[in-house]
């Protein structure tokens, strides 16, 4: 059948439908290749929110008495820890998006934001995943589910925003300084205690609870919590979180759309 | 029966350089600051960095068959990449209209831990193909790079030779108007090289456009009616094949007895 090679056909697509088909293959390709060289597969992805939340839970319930957060503590865990899963292993990976896939880089010519944007859609897929666990949790501990459950698509919403505008920022400028690969790391771990995870943002001392609103994870993760935790919601928070994870995604894409020119040259 | 492509008239370039420039950093771990970081693009060249590609200036019509010619280290290969877009220029414009099938690096978009049938999919897809068509020409793939044995092997128990033939027969077989070889050619037993030429011919007589880059004088002969002689990051002659090459001997070749 040699037909087809003497017609040469137009483009069947636009470039946006094209971004989401590379896109949603990479992604889809990121997930497969996980899921196939491990035997416990879709488990790995829940089993590590889940020992650390064991082990927080334990150390907070059962070593020290507990005065932060509310109870049902596990679920009040849970409900940060699992989006920060997705936030924490976004960004990490990113500090090496373009270093892994180099040599595919420079085989194809899809937009490069793609790079970025494929692991913070990957980890996305595993978070929403993993929302099941949380469900699980709730209902064993008897945690009340309200009206809040409806902000989680504008939590989702935020944090895409945020994280994608950190991975773009950080993808372009670990190529050209690599330390700055461990310093993410370090940064991610301080990040970790200073975030709303173990203790709510209203558990800080007065002048704290303000400053705290502009770590952008405050609003979000409150966002998610009041899904459970009505008085967790924080509109303040949330406002000045929102205006963070756009100012965030504004500067990934300028710094980003700045050193494409020179990445290309360096991977 | 060859429908028409679209209603941009034949005349105008699918590919058209204007001005074009490149630099690269002679010593890649050189000092970097945030300020040259964030620098617009310029035509000064700053210490340390040398133009690989300067004022080049072509372009080309639907369906010629191009051959780069040029001494190692001459920007060849950047060429390639500029046209296929894999990196930016510095200077100058780089125009093409059309989809681009690049053979150039063509095993780099598989991945070890897949098998071939995923990969087959993953990389035709991210050239922009949709399933449907994948679908339709599965076959004819696997057949091309006859490893019709090895379809749920994963990739990283394929031979040296096999992982080539396997991504030759899928980026060739790519739905685009332009194909753009790099050396490709020179891999493989020489059946299935001769099986590649075929192929080549196949998608020129089809009406594709062809940029090759080769060291191989007989393949360019074959392929090409038009040379480009790149030398220190110049173009320094943009004509038929013919003089291109006459003039490449003239200058670095093995004299003739």
């Amino acid at each position: 059948m040699n037909s087809s090679f003497a017609t040469v056909p137009p483009q069947q697509r636009t470039p946006l439908a094209r971004y989401w088909h590379s896109l949603w293959l990479l992604t889809r390709r990121d997930l497969r290749v996980r899921y196939s060289t491990s035997a416990l597969g879709y488990f790995w992805s829940i089993l590590d929110p889940l020992v650390m939340a064991g082990i927080y839970w334990f150390v907070f319930t059962q070593v020290f008495e507990r005065d932060v957060g509310e109870s049902p503590y596990i679920v009040f865990l849970l409900s940060a820890l699992l989006p920060w899963m997705w936030f924490n292993g976004a960004v990490s990976d990113c500090t090496r998006a373009f270093l892994r896939e180099a040599k595919l880089i420079r085989s194809t010519r899809i937009p490069r934001t793609i790079w970025v944007n494929r692991l913070v859609l990957s980890k996305g897929i595993e978070f929403v995943a993993a929302i099941p666990v949380l469900v699980l949790f709730a209902v064993v501990y008897g945690a009340e589910l309200n009206a809040g459950v409806l902000l989680f698509p504008l939590a989702i919403v935020l944090q895409v925003t945020l994280t994608a505008g950190v991975g773009l920022l950080v993808a372009p400028l670990v190529v050209f300084f690599r330390d700055l690969e461990r310093a993410v790391k370090l940064i991610l771990r301080f990040l970790f205690y200073a975030s709303p995870i173990i203790y709510s943002t209203r558990d800080l001392p007065g002048d704290l609870h303000f400053w705290a609103a502009f770590n952008p994870l405050s609003g979000i993760f409150s966002l998610y919590r009041s899904a459970f935790f009505p008085d967790q919601l924080d509109w303040f928070s949330v406002g000045v979180g929102s205006a963070m994870s756009v100012a965030f995604l504004a500067l990934g894409l300028f710094v980003f759309a700045r050193t494409e020119r020179a990445v290309l040259k360096e991977i | 029966m060859a429908a028409p492509v679209s209603t941009v008239p034949s005349t105008l370039p699918v590919i058209s350089l204007t001005d074009v420039g490149i630099r690269f950093r002679r010593n890649r771990r050189g000092r970097r600051n945030f300020k040259d970081l964030f620098a617009a693009r310029n035509r000064r060249s700053r210490p340390g960095e040398f133009w690989a590609l300067q004022n080049v200036t072509f372009s080309v019509q639907r369906g010629e068959a191009i051959g780069v010619v040029g001494r190692n280290g001459q920007g060849k290969s950047t060429l390639l990449k500029l046209v296929t877009g894999v990196v930016l220029p510095d200077a100058g414009v780089v125009k093409v209209t059309e989809g681009v099938a690049p053979l150039i690096e063509i095993t780099g978009g598989f991945v070890d831990d897949l098998t071939v049938r995923d990969n087959v999919y993953l990389t035709a897809g991210l050239h922009g193909m949709t399933r449907k068509q994948i679908d339709a020409r599965f076959d004819e793939i696997i057949d091309f790079a006859e490893i019709a044995d090895f379809v749920d092997t994963p990739y990283k128990h394929l031979s040296s030779g096999m992982k080539v033939r396997i991504a030759f027969a899928v980026i060739s077989r790519l739905e685009e108007p332009i194909i753009l070889v790099d050396e490709v050619l020179a891999v493989g037993d020489k059946a299935f090289r001769e099986k590649c030429y075929r192929r080549i011919e196949e998608l020129l007589a089809g009406g594709r456009t062809l940029f090759i880059v080769s060291h191989n004088e007989r393949d360019l002969r074959r392929f090409c009616k038009r040379g480009l002689y790149l030398d220190k990051g110049d173009l320094v002659l943009d004509g038929p094949i013919e003089d291109v090459l006459a003039r490449y001997n003239d200058e670095y070749g093995v004299k003739r007895t």
